[in-house]
């Protein structure tokens, strides 16, 4: 193929930071729902509930906001369904087991990831929007598309792939400084896991650099892909109450919830700090 | 030269996080625009010294004897070469059989997983030993995805794609049988179908027999459309075992150097 060919190859799907390639390339409806093209056997018009995406990098009190919310939206009366990486029935365990041994290569584990982003979504997520459900995803094909992308898998490679995913209703992104996720993580653990630090990238032997600069570098990829996915940037270093407010807000306004005073119960009270 | 990725643009895989020092000031730009080993294409099959040969063909089609065969005239000659199938990398083996015996498979994890079991096989044997100078020899390939997956409705501009790191093979044999003669030789040799092999999923049909019938002519006209697109070299599969075979051995000797896989010839640098 010779080079001026590429100039008018055919239209990648997706533009290299993962939002929707013109509308010429996808079908105008489609774009709407999907960053690409349709689900197979998918009819959209079915969807009727709302999908609430929470991003940010570990420690940036993700798990924490999605407790809360599940219960104050459930007290409100909303139905919740909750997703997360490595969750589904078909590959969950399997890629746990397989970054436990630690054998698997940045493509395979890339692939093995999109199998179960997509079975949540075709057995968890899309049910719970059909009836009517809100859907809160603990991370999503952000993340996912920056952990590749760092890895030296092409954008538009990881745009295809996930062209197929449902396009979120609001979608938040707790941003932290690596510096602070560290500490909150090594606090909960006691520990910094190889994956975390992105130590199969070999970017340093010093494991608190190694997660510093891994977490910085998909910091990076989440500010290219913040601008065109309008992601609802939050500061993760605020108080957990401070950060829930907000999202109760955003949220409330998306649901049509009058904002009420929350405090959690005693079984959450713990997180309230 | 073949390309099945279409022109679509870039090889899935850059390099510049490994050869960039430091990686913090990585240039934005060309974290995904630098690729391996060529940027701006697919892997193109003299970026290696290697050679891949591959066979496709619908279930029934003869191709899995004929690369016995031919695997067993080139390995008699002492020929470095390596043999890789379908679906059987064993880190995925789990998951897939879970999926399958579950019924938890959709269009679309069917293909994931698949492309999960090819990309573990690729990046571990097939391109690091085409790099390594190996004849590679694989029954079925990315086409049987092309083929199979886009039977059960998922788009070709995504299977392309997704496969897109896939090295083009030097020959793609597809074995062309009509259906009917490809379903009874399946049929007469297997009481009982399996539920994905039959393509009960795709609810063509309530019968099993019937079904897979269904299903495979789908898959038939699928390959019938890359015949041109991908450069594939068609043999009839009806002709005697030792007729193809023939066939295939001179096309082999006639488009491959097969001296530098020889024994005691010296591995490209």
């Amino acid at each position: 193929m010779p080079d001026q060919d590429k100039e008018k190859s055919t239209p990648i799907l997706l533009q290299s930071d993962g939002t929707p390639a013109p509308k010429s390339a996808a079908g105008p409806e489609e774009s709407q729902h999907f960053y690409g093209e349709p689900l197979v056997g998918l009819d959209h018009t079915e969807l009727n509930g709302n999908l609430i995406v929470i991003e940010g990098m570990d420690g940036s009190g993700r798990s924490t906001q999605i407790a809360l919310l599940q219960e104050w939206l459930e007290s409100e009366g909303f139905a919740v369904q909750t997703s997360g990486l490595r969750r589904s029935n078909l590959v969950g365990k399997d890629i746990d087991q397989l970054l436990a041994k630690n054998a698997v290569t940045r493509l395979t584990l890339a692939l093995m990831y999109a199998t179960d982003f997509f079975d949540q979504l075709e057995h968890r997520i899309v049910p719970a929007l059909r009836s009517g459900a809100v859907v809160l995803a603990d991370r999503f094909i952000f993340t996912l598309i920056a952990r590749g992308v760092v890895r030296g898998i092409n954008r538009d490679y990881l745009a295809g792939l996930y062209a197929m995913a449902l396009r979120p209703n609001l979608t938040f992104w707790l941003n932290v400084r690596p510096e602070t996720a560290f500490a909150r993580e090594f606090k909960k653990a006691q520990a910094i896991s190889y994956w975390e630090a992105g130590r199969d990238m070999s970017l340093s032997h010093d494991l608190y650099w190694s997660f510093v600069r891994y977490q910085t570098m998909i910091k990076r990829e989440f500010e290219i892909m913040a601008k065109k996915n309008s992601f609802i940037e939050l500061d993760g270093e605020a108080s957990v109450s401070a950060v829930n407010k907000q999202l109760r807000q955003r949220i409330g306004e998306q649901l049509g919830i009058r904002l009420a005073k929350y405090t959690p119960s005693a079984a959450l009270a713990h997180l309230w700090r | 030269m073949t390309n099945y990725a279409q022109n679509l643009d870039l090889n899935p895989i850059a390099d510049s996080v490994e050869t960039q020092e430091p990686v913090l000031k990585t240039p934005r730009g060309e974290a995904g625009k630098t690729t391996l080993p060529q940027p701006g294409r697919p892997v193109p099959s003299r970026a290696y010294p290697g050679a891949l040969i591959v066979v496709e063909g619908t279930d029934g089609s003869g191709k899995s004897t004929q690369l016995y065969l031919l695997k067993r005239w080139l390995e008699i000659g002492g020929y470095r070469l390596h043999f890789t199938e379908w679906n059987s990398s064993p880190l995925v083996k789990s998951a897939t059989r879970r999926g399958k015996q579950k019924r938890l498979l959709t269009p679309t994890t069917f293909s994931l997983l698949h492309a999960s079991d090819f990309a573990d096989r690729c990046e571990r044997q097939i391109m690091p030993l085409l790099q390594g100078d190996y004849l590679v020899l694989a029954d079925r390939y990315v086409y049987t995805a092309f083929a199979r997956d886009a039977a059960r409705g998922c788009s070709h501009r995504w299977l392309r794609n997704l496969y897109r790191f896939a090295p083009v093979p030097d020959i793609t044999f597809y074995f062309r049988a009509p259906l009917d003669v490809a379903v009874h030789r399946i049929l007469s040799g297997r009481p009982k179908l399996k539920y994905y092999e039959a393509g009960m999923d795709l609810g063509l049909s309530y019968e099993r027999a019937e079904s897979f019938r269904l299903f495979q002519g789908r898959i038939l006209e699928e390959y019938d459309k890359m015949v041109d697109t991908d450069n594939f070299v068609v043999l009839d599969g009806t002709l005697p075992v030792n007729k193809l075979q023939k066939q295939m051995r001179d096309i082999v000797a006639s488009k491959i150097d097969l001296k530098r896989f020889a024994p005691g010839a010296p591995e490209a640098e």
